[in-house]
């Protein structure tokens, strides 16, 4: 067996061309992020390109209208918003409460393993499910008042709480034991640590987890159309149990409409709903730079 | 409106009760080690006292005090010309409860009108009943909670027992709601199964619910063709947008990107994650579609349509892009970092070294990703609904109109319908097979993430 001859022609040649494909490589994967990028981009500009011209005051104060013109959104942006407390008032309280019990007391067994598994799959189940739960328990058994902001938000809370359960845990999760045992030490009883010293420690993240949470579920349509939340609603919801609409509802009905003018109607509502969720989002990372410690 | 005062009124008295049951705590304290619990405690004890059998009575007296409401305008000689019928004597009921609470409603039946009156009245005396019982029950157990305010009185333990309970409560959330969607789930799929046979509906071929009556009622449920669509725009379309481009822009993050590069570009594309799916479903209909329609022309179709199974599959795979890169992103992470550094140290460029070690070792967590990612695309809604079209059909032509089991739950419960019609309760049929699929990719997915993890450890 004779050694190989590393100066060869033959040799360099195939130096070469393993370094080509490894350039090749490299090139695809930035192409592939490019690509992303570029979709993006493109969904931006033309929302924006088309909505923005729509934007006024008049449109943002206005109500839902079969007239492109004097259509607003006012109307949907107070059934979004009352929709959302519905939400946040149900799901955080459960969802934090659910995450402190999960971590810091449950005992090992069938049931909690149970409860774990349940938690994780219900974070995975496509909202329409949970639409449908909602038409089938709170519309057609227990006759709550049909597309309003109350059933919508129930709806909603089931669905985002094992996001927060699942954020909860994690922040509970990352403070150090230490803080425990020394809260313990100095003859707290377990529900006085866990209140008074883990709970306040993990706040920060589970804020973060909660404002994804409720920025997902101001996005969501689907779940919202089995329980009839896609009426044509002129005046405002004066409360929780009158029908009304949501944002994203709203961009649904009118992207249904022939009349070309509600096409601006539409991506002026987009760019609304986005700089929402986008303010949502700016403010859970603000919130987890400026608390988050790092142990 | 009296029950919302007795509300409001009863969170007063806890309140009220938790600052009494303080205060006397405190002119206990006579100094170190003379009390077991804090006056706080005592505080919370005295109020739960309160709070607890106050919202119990409310919430018991609200749930039967309609049906003792009507009971006693039913009583009424003003009642006895109703109709006998049960749906229509409900709809005069439910008006005279509008008259009732506002006189200057507007009745469609006269004879609402009549009972209004006495229906005010019933509401009144019932109102009333109902918060004089729910008062009771707050100053009862305000009273008792008061007696127990004394300096050795454990008020923490039972108080601390309390919050465990609640805490208990609240995660048995989750278990209830998954229960509550198994059950009602089953229960409406159940009785569309009553009229269509399972085997009929799981494997037929023709889906038409418009047409079906009567004995051809079996033919006419057949939902392959929407099984088909689901899988054809979710599983592999999407799929073949959203893996190659999710998992290249993960390898390119991990392995070749610098770390300010990789801090920027990362949060970038998880936005595409977080634009609402309504977004994505008029950006499809809006942008997409019309394109891939005058694509599907000039390659000499004749009539293409605008709503297309590629558009909807390439927006959906676009959205799912960055799920799959973060699922690919911690299965590659996963992999001891010896394994690639042993590679490049026997001279593989980096690029063998992802092909040859990396991938085929995050191989399982990287496929479960994928598995999850598909649960999620054939849940996903309003893309397709906007987007993919109403015409069952089995086709594999990628520029058809083609429908969805999620498109297909939409339309069936929304518009004019009555409930209970076979129409209306296949969308549960449906909703029952998608819970159950999306329920094993997820466990089957999650089980490999947990195993391949262990794997490495």
């Amino acid at each position: 067996m004779n050694s190989p001859d590393w100066n060869s022609p033959a040799a360099a040649k195939r130096l070469a061309r393993r370094h080509a494909a490894e350039r090749r490589f490299k090139l695809i994967g930035l192409g592939a992020i490019l690509l992303s990028l570029a979709f993006l981009a493109l969904l931006l500009f033309i929302m924006m390109h088309s909505g923005l011209g729509g934007l006024s005051w008049g449109f943002l104060s206005g109500s839902d209208s079969t007239d492109p013109h004097v259509a607003g959104i006012w109307s949907a942006t107070k059934g979004s918003i009352l929709t959302m407390l519905v939400t946040l008032v149900l799901s955080f309280p459960m969802g934090v409460l659910a995450a402190i019990y999960l971590e810091e007391f449950a005992p090992r067994s069938r049931w909690i393993e149970w409860v774990e598994v349940s938690i994780n799959n219900l974070a995975a189940v496509p909202s329409i499910i949970f639409g449908l739960l909602g038409l089938a328990v709170f519309l057609n058994t227990m006759d709550l008042p049909r597309s309003s902001p109350l059933v919508g938000g129930l709806t909603l809370a089931l669905m985002t709480m094992p996001v927060i359960v699942i954020s909860g845990r994690n922040a509970i999760k990352a403070v150090p034991p230490s803080i425990r045992d020394a809260a313990l030490a100095v003859g707290a009883s377990k529900v006085q640590a866990v209140f008074h010293h883990v709970l306040p420690l993990a706040l920060p993240g589970i804020m973060t987890g909660t404002i994804i949470g409720m920025a997902r579920a101001l996005g969501e349509t689907a779940p919202l159309l089995m329980i009839g939340m896609r009426a044509f609603i002129v005046t405002p919801p004066g409360g929780v149990t009158d029908p009304s609409s949501v944002l994203p509802m709203q961009i649904f009905l009118w992207s249904d409409e022939i009349d070309k003018a509600f096409v601006q109607n539409t991506s002026a509502a987009i760019i609304v709903l986005l700089a929402f969720l986008l303010a949502m989002n700016g403010l859970a990372i603000y919130l987890r730079n400026k608390f988050e410690v790092r142990w | 409106m009296i029950l919302t005062g007795v509300l409001l009124a009863v969170i007063g008295l806890g309140l009220v009760g938790w600052f009494a049951a303080r205060a006397r705590a405190r002119l206990l304290y006579t100094g170190r080690g003379s009390m077991h619990s804090m006056p706080g405690y005592h505080g919370w004890h005295m109020a739960l006292w309160i709070l607890v059998p106050g919202l119990l009575t409310w919430a018991v007296w609200s749930g039967i005090m309609p049906g003792l409401v009507n009971g006693a305008v039913m009583a009424d000689p003003a009642a006895a010309q109703l109709p006998a019928e049960e749906m229509h004597r409900a709809a005069i009921l439910a008006e005279a409860q509008t008259l009732a609470a506002n006189p200057d409603a507007v009745a469609f039946d006269a004879k609402s009108q009549a009972l209004a009156e006495p229906m005010r009245a019933a509401q009144t005396r019932f109102g009333f009943m109902g918060a004089a019982l729910i008062l009771i029950a707050a100053l009862a157990g305000g009273g008792y909670g008061f007696t127990r305010v004394r300096a050795r009185f454990p008020a923490r333990t039972h108080v601390e027992r309390a919050v465990l309970a609640l805490l208990l409560a609240a995660s048995l959330m989750a278990i209830l709601t998954t229960f509550g969607i198994v059950a009602s789930l089953l229960f409406e799929a159940g009785l569309f199964f009553k009229d269509v046979s399972p085997i009929a509906f799981l494997t037929g071929t023709h889906w038409a619910p418009g047409n079906a009556r009567g004995v051809d009622i079996d033919g006419n449920f057949g939902a392959v063709p929407l099984f088909w669509g689901t899988i054809y725009i979710g599983a592999i379309i999407a799929m073949l947008v959203a893996i190659p481009l999710g998992l290249m822009s993960a390898i390119y993050l991990t392995q070749y990107a610098s770390s300010t590069v990789r801090k920027w570009i990362k949060p970038t594309l998880e936005i595409l994650a977080g634009i609402p799916t309504v977004v994505y479903g008029y950006f499809a209909a809006l942008t997409v579609a019309p394109i891939i329609r005058d694509f599907a022309g000039s390659l000499g179709m004749a009539n293409p349509s605008t709503e297309s199974a590629l558009a909807a599959g390439l927006v959906m795979g676009v959205m799912i892009i960055p799920f799959v890169s973060s699922m690919a992103d911690d299965a590659l992470a996963a992999v001891p970092r010896a394994m690639s550094d042993g590679s490049l140290a026997l001279g593989a460029t980096r690029s063998e070294t992802i092909k040859k070690v990396l991938l085929p070792a995050a191989l399982p967590g990287i496929v479960a990703g994928v598995m999850l990612a598909i649960s999620r695309a054939i849940g996903e809604t309003m893309i397709v609904v906007m987007a993919a079209g109403a015409s069952a059909r089995l086709s594999a032509n990628p520029f058809d109109s083609m429908t969805t089991v999620t498109y297909q739950i939409v339309q069936m419960l929304t518009g004019d319908q009555e409930f209970n019609s076979p129409k209306t309760l296949s969308a549960f049929a449906l909703g029952l097979v998608l819970f159950v699929v999306t329920l094993i990719l997820n466990i089957i997915a999650l089980r490999v993430v947990k195993r391949f993890r262990e794997a490495y450890e």
